[in-house]
Formats: structure tokens, sequence, C-alpha cells
């Protein structure tokens, strides 16, 4: 990476007169993917029974596109833990993170997915973000519902904020080439 | 991995996991099977997916508050593993529970084991591919959320009963709540029922689909529904009753074969009886009070706690060191939705358990999964997993 | 022997008796082999047997027809280290029946074991829940069960160190586990059980277990 990098013309910034065109990509990216977040439902314990709540009539969770569950993270987005990681568990979760391809965000549900919960001992792995980077914690044992609701809208805002040609870059420079000119 | 059969006959069997993670483990389950095309013909199971230390959890605190992690044993019937342990640690009283909360108790046990029989129903339904059932069997569950929500302010993981009685008494129309709940529980049924009875697809899947024979299901420890499947008419609540059940007026529901279908059909039938003896108990609701009064459990008054010494030691020395259980080692059980729910409780005469065990009934269930599985396919393998109805935080504690 | 006919229900049992069943059982099991009164009961009579006897007893307890204990409910383990003024073996593993043919009969049969001595017979060969219970024992516990055809563990991973329900055991004391067990090992015993005959010996671990440690050598 010893080249100077070479901005290109698309990139937000306050001098060039192009970057509107980058900004709606990311809208229309960030658009697209915060309204079809495809849910791999990684369900271990009384988190997804209401999860499975929400999935029925009355809360309805496929309004945010979530529609149908794919039990297969080689098609999933959005991967929700919900209820208790043991240290059985643990590279079990681990292996999934890995098969689903980017983008891919985790929403770590309820009190055990996010510090273990009331389960303080030798088999639960304190939160999972000891394993996987975690974008939304849910707080609740188990949590409503509404809270289940409130986290997708949370991750929604997450990804409105993301950039599609940033990350895009980070990763070329990363990898030592630029974006050609 | 080739192998020679029985019949010298050359195989190449596959081996593959079914589970850990996976739509239709109820839970976190492990079933590495050897597979001949689709049929499953050994597996070996795992579990301890789940494991998360109940019973040394329970050690390191009160009496009092092993009730929520209670709760997160059979999750879809919270309250009844709440009243399972409290009937335990009463039975090493000795105390007399009063009479309104006899009553209660058998209602809210009733209410919990048909939501769980719903709940287990819709799932095997949802597994085998009715999804319609699902959606239309979580109707009455939701209302049942709504009820337990005004009742104990949790929809799920409830903690109601206490030692020596009940959380809270009921509230004002829970009479109303009820009555509403279990109609839309009969039209619910009855609308599933109409699209799976004579369903040829549905009688295909689980007719003569792991079968288990009575000899088998005994040795293996099952209770509960799964055993009443195959035949063998044995309730807790008729054999030895317990809450005034020998004065309800309801049937024990046995099947025939064993196989998943009389395990769906036995937990459907079940839910219809649950609602008769519900019926029967508000009926006798009497005004009264909930808890025992009996200052080795019972919290005293608030009001007698701001007047008087005595009362007020009781409530601090009750919280802060916990009931005082008599010292000794007591098992006892309760007719849990999945079986024989029991507590064997080891105490040492202060208020903190020396050792709690569990006596879960899905690990009997499940330790015969690889018995039933064999010779069926991996799809017979998923229907009868639903059917037994795994709970995993039971399961695992 | 005839075949007893489960699907008839049973007359329903009342406290009283439960109480004539109780000391019935235990009077039977008295005339045939050396058993004790358990002094720590407090709610139900339990019998103190020898684990020499462990085994005849329990045949005993299926096998007769007024006992008729044909349902293990559940083998738990106790251990007794600091328990306020207890004397002798550290351990118990008590054994809870459950009879099916007699309306409320219930018995509790309990082996005290030493921590250094600690081995125990199985009973997985009358009863077959008895293969998961012992497993459970052990894992939990140490107590090693003699003749028992798998004593793995069952609710903690297979790299845990230790016994975990033990006193001495610190509660918060976590194990990471690097990789699922393979169980082929397991499989092949099952295929072996099953009658089957395998050609090829069957690998320890699996195709990707096998690649996670070839990559962590490198």
């Amino acid at each position: 990476m010893s080249k100077a990098p070479n901005i290109p013309a698309v990139l937000p910034s306050d001098t060039n007169p192009l970057s509107f065109m980058s900004t709606s990509i990311d809208a229309v990216i960030n658009w697209g993917r915060s309204n079809s977040m495809w849910p791999f439902p990684f369900a271990t314990a009384c988190c997804a029974i209401e999860f499975m709540s929400l999935m029925s009539a009355r809360y309805d969770f496929a309004r945010f596109g979530t529609e149908f569950m794919r039990f297969t993270p080689r098609q999933s987005d959005l991967l929700l833990v919900m209820g208790t990681v043991t240290y059985k568990q643990a590279p079990v979760l681990r292996r999934i993170y890995e098969q689903m391809a980017s983008p891919r965000w985790v929403i770590a549900a309820g009190a055990c997915a996010s510090t273990g919960g009331f389960y303080d001992c030798y088999c639960t792995v304190p939160g999972i973000d000891q394993i996987i980077p975690v974008d939304v914690y849910i707080a609740g044992c188990p949590p409503r519902p509404e809270a289940y609701i409130e986290a997708a809208m949370q991750l929604q805002a997450k990804i409105k904020d993301e950039s599609f040609m940033t990350d895009r870059l980070a990763r070329l420079r990363d990898r030592g080439e630029d974006l050609p000119a | 991995m080739r192998v020679i059969d029985k019949e010298g006959e050359k195989l190449d069997l596959l081996s593959v996991n079914i589970g850990p993670s996976h739509p239709a483990t109820h839970g976190s389950l492990r079933a590495i099977c050897a597979i001949d095309g689709e049929k499953i013909v050994a597996a070996s199971c795992e579990i301890g997916y789940l494991h998360r230390g109940f019973e040394k959890m329970v050690e390191r605190g009160t009496y009092q508050q092993v009730m929520p992690y209670t709760d997160r044993l059979n999750y879809c019937s919270a309250m009844l593993n709440n009243i399972g342990f409290c009937k335990a640690v009463e039975g090493m009283f000795g105390i007399e529970l009063t009479e309104r909360a006899t009553v209660i108790r058998v209602i809210i046990s009733e209410m919990s084991r048909f939501i769980d029989h719903i709940i287990c129903v819709a799932a095997a339904l949802a597994d085998l591919g009715a999804q319609t059932a699902y959606f239309y069997l979580f109707v009455p569950r939701e209302e049942g959320m709504n009820i337990w929500e005004k009742l104990t302010g949790a929809r799920l993981t409830n903690s109601y009963a206490r030692i020596g009685g009940l959380y809270r008494d009921l509230y004002e129309g829970f009479e109303e709540d009820t009555l509403r709940l279990m109609t839309l529980t009969e039209k619910g049924l009855s609308d599933v029922l109409g699209l799976v009875d004579r369903n040829k697809i549905f009688l295909d899947r689980t007719q003569g689909v792991a079968a288990i024979s009575q000899k088998d299901a005994i040795s293996y420890g099952w209770t509960g529904p799964c055993l009443r499947a195959t035949g063998v008419d044995r309730d807790m609540r008729k054999d030895e009753p317990y809450y005034g059940y020998e004065t309800y007026d309801f049937d024990t529901v046995v099947g025939s074969t064993g196989d998943t279908y009389d395990r769906l059909m036995v937990r459907i039938y079940e839910v219809r009886e649950s609602i008769s003896i519900i019926r029967q108990a508000l009926k006798r609701l009497k005004p009264g009070p909930v808890n025992v009064e009996d200052p080795r459990v019972s919290l005293p008054q608030h009001i007698n706690a701001y007047q008087d010494m005595e009362a007020l030691i009781n409530r601090f020395k009750l919280v802060y060191e916990g009931v005082h259980v008599p010292k000794g080692e007591h098992y006892d059980g309760i007719e849990a939705a999945n079986g024989e729910l029991g507590f064997f409780i080891v105490s040492d005469g202060t208020g903190n358990p020396w050792r709690i065990k569990v006596r879960p009934p899905c690990l009997t269930q499940f330790a015969a999964f690889a018995h039933l599985v064999e010779g069926a396919m991996i799809p017979d393998a998923i229907a009868c997993l639903s059917s037994i109805n795994i709970i995993a935080g039971e399961l695992d504690r | 022997m005839s075949k007893f006919d489960y699907t008839k229900a049973l007359v329903p049992s009342t406290p009283e008796s439960r109480e004539a069943n109780l000391t019935k059982v235990f009077d039977l099991l008295a005339s045939r082999l050396r058993i004790v009164i358990d002094p720590q009961e407090h709610c139900a009579k339990s019998a103190i047997v020898d684990r020499s006897l462990l085994h005849t007893a329990v045949t005993i307890l299926r096998d007769t027809p007024e006992l008729g204990f044909d349902l293990l409910l559940d083998i738990v383990g106790i251990d007794y280290l600091n328990y306020l003024d207890h004397q002798g073996p550290r351990f118990a593993v008590v054994y809870l029946f459950k009879s099916l043919k007699v309306s409320g009969q219930r018995f509790q049969l309990k082996v005290l074991v030493d921590e250094e001595d600690l081995v125990v017979p199985t009973i997985s060969d009358l009863y077959s829940i008895a293969d998961w219970a012992e497993r459970e024992v052990y894992d939990q516990f140490g107590v090693r069960f003699e003749g028992h055809p798998n004593l793995k563990r069952l609710l903690n991973h297979f790299e845990f160190v230790g016994h975990p329900l033990r006193k001495d055991y610190p509660a918060t004391k976590r194990q990471w586990l690097s990789t699922n067990d393979p169980m082929l090992d397991q499989l092949e015993a099952r295929l072996k059980h099953n009658g089957f005959e395998l050609l090829d010996p069957v690998p320890v671990n699996t195709p990707a277990v096998e690649d996670v440690i070839k990559g962590s050598r490198q």
C-alpha cells in the first residue's frame, strides 16, 4: 500500500460534485437490504418460543421482509441468536456465522444471548459477543415480541447508515488494491 | 463407510448429522445417523447443547430463588414446573394448601398443559408441512399468554407459584377470559382436526411411523402422553391424585399402537379433557386466602410487618435466609405436560438447597429416539421427533 | 410369566395405601437381602444397600410380582462434602423406582460410595433408561459404572475436565470447547450392535474436523 490512494470520483466528499451518485447507490442498496433481512433463527431456548409468537399472525414479523425462515446460513442475512449458548453449542454457532455470506448481521435476542443471562456457571458462554460480532442486543427474559420488532427497526436504521461504496473501498485497500481510476 | 448387513449384502452408508442446528429439532439436539439412501440404519444421539447448569445454580441461592430457574425448564408450560417444585418443597414440610390455592393450581396446571400440547401439535404439523395449523393454533396461544400476562406479569416464564401458595390471587375478569380462551381453543382445535383428521398425507406420514412397544416404553422410563399412546393407562392425576384431582370428572386418553399418530392424537384429545377440568374447577372457586398462614413458608402481610416486630423479623429472615426446609431427602412429582416431572430435594435444614435434581420427562423420551428411528426414513425421524415433544430446556437442564 | 395388562386403569391410591405399600416393599426386600433404613430420610423411607448387592436388589424389585417396579424414574447423584455432621462415604447414588402394576407404590434405593473407590455396578441391563441416567451421574459426579456399555459424558462437552456438580468444583469455572465431538466411534458401536460388519475402519474425525486440525497445525 505504498501508492497514495486514488479516490475515485463517485465517493462522497465535500469537493466531489458527483458524490450524489454514491449516496444514491448506497440508499438503494440499503433500502433493499433493510427491507429484506432474511433470518436464520438460531433458536436454542425460551426466547425461541417468543419468536414463534412473533412469526405468527398477531405480531407478524414478516412485515419487515423477514418472511420465510431459511434454515440454512448460506441463504440468510440475519442471524437471530435466541436463547442460551453453551460451550458445547459455541463451535456450532461459530461455524454457522462463518457460513453466512456478507452482508450479514447478528441480533443477540434475550438476556442469555447478550450476557449469559442469570446462568452464571461453568457451561454458559457469557454472551455471544465472545464468539461472533453482534449488531443489536435485545434485553428481556424472554423479550416481548414488540422488543424483537424494535430491534429489527434499530437494525434497519443501522443498515441505512452503512455505505456499500466505502466498505468496498476499505476492503480493497485491505487487500492492497485500488478501485480502477 | 462400507458395511455388510445381516443378510450379507454390501451397503455404502453415509454418516449424517441431524442437528444440532436443524429446523425441526425443537431446541438443540443432535442425532448422528448412518443412512442407506433415506433409511436410517443406525443412530446415536447427543444432548447437552442447552445444559445451563440448573442444578449447580440453585445451590447458590435460596429456595424461593429457584423459582425462575424452574420456569425455564419446560418453557412452554412454565407454571407446571413452578407448581411441581413447590409441591415437592411443601411435601417436605407436610403443609396443606388453602382450598382456593388448590383450585387455582389445578386451573393453572391444566391451562399450561393444554397450551403445551397446542404448541407441540402446532410445531409437529408445521414440521410435517401443514403450516396453516400453526397459525390457527397460535391464536388461542396468544390469548392464553395475554391472560398469563394479566395474571402474573410475564407472558412466557411466569414464576406464579410460591412455596405455600401463589404469587397473587386471580384478577377480576379471569373467569371470563378463561372461558373465552377455551372457546377459542376448541374452535382452533376443531379447525385443525378438520384439516388433518382424514388427510391422507397426514395419516400416511404418521400412522405406523416410529412405533414403540409397551415393554420398551416402560423400560425407557416413559411417562405421560407418550406412554399413554402405547396403551398404558397410567396418569399420576388418576393413580396418585393430588390437589383434589380425584374429585374431577375426566378421562385419561389412551392410544393403542404407540406410533406418531397416537402420540399426536393423545395430545389433541387431552386438550379437551383439560378444558373440561378447568370448567369444573372454575365452578369451585370460592373466595379465600391463597397463601397458607404458616410463618415457616409464607411472608407475613406488609401491613403487619410495619406494625409488629415478629412479623418484620419473619419477613426479613424468610427473604434473606430463605425458607428453612426441614433436613432430609424427598422426591415428589406431578403429572406435567410431557410426563412425570419430579424434583428430588436434599436439604440440610437451612434456606439454601443442598441438592435439587430434576427428573425430566423429556430425557426418557429422547433416550429412546435412536431405538425409535432405526429402520425409519429421515422424514419419519422428523415426524417422530416432533411427536415426542422434546423441550431442550428440560432435557438438558 | 403372564403378560400384565397395562391398558386397565388402576384403583387410585390414597396416602394411607401408599404408606402401606412402602412398608410392604421394605419388609419384603429386608427379608431377602441385607438393607438398612436410611437415617437421612425425612419424608419417605428409603433403603441403603451395599453396592455389591445392588444388582440383586434391583432384580428383586423388578421381577417380584408383588413389587413390580417396572419403571426406573431416575438415578440421582449426591455429594455430601461438608454436609452438616455427615460421616461415612462422600457420595451417594439414589435410585428412584415406581411401579406401574400397583397404584401408588414407589421406592428409593441408595448406594453409598467412597471418593477413593468411586465404582458402582451398572443396572443398564435391567432398564434401558439407566444407560443415560448413569452417564449423567458419571458426567456430573465422576461415579464410574462398572459394566456400562458406553460410559461417556452426557451433558457437558467431551473436552470438559472435572465433574461440575461436585461441591469442590467452582460454579463459575468455565471451559471452552474447540470443536464438537465427531461421534463416529459411537456410531460405529451402534452399527456393530445392529448387526452390521464394517469393511473400512471408521475414521476418528469427520473430514471437516480434519481440516480444522490440519489448518491449526500450519
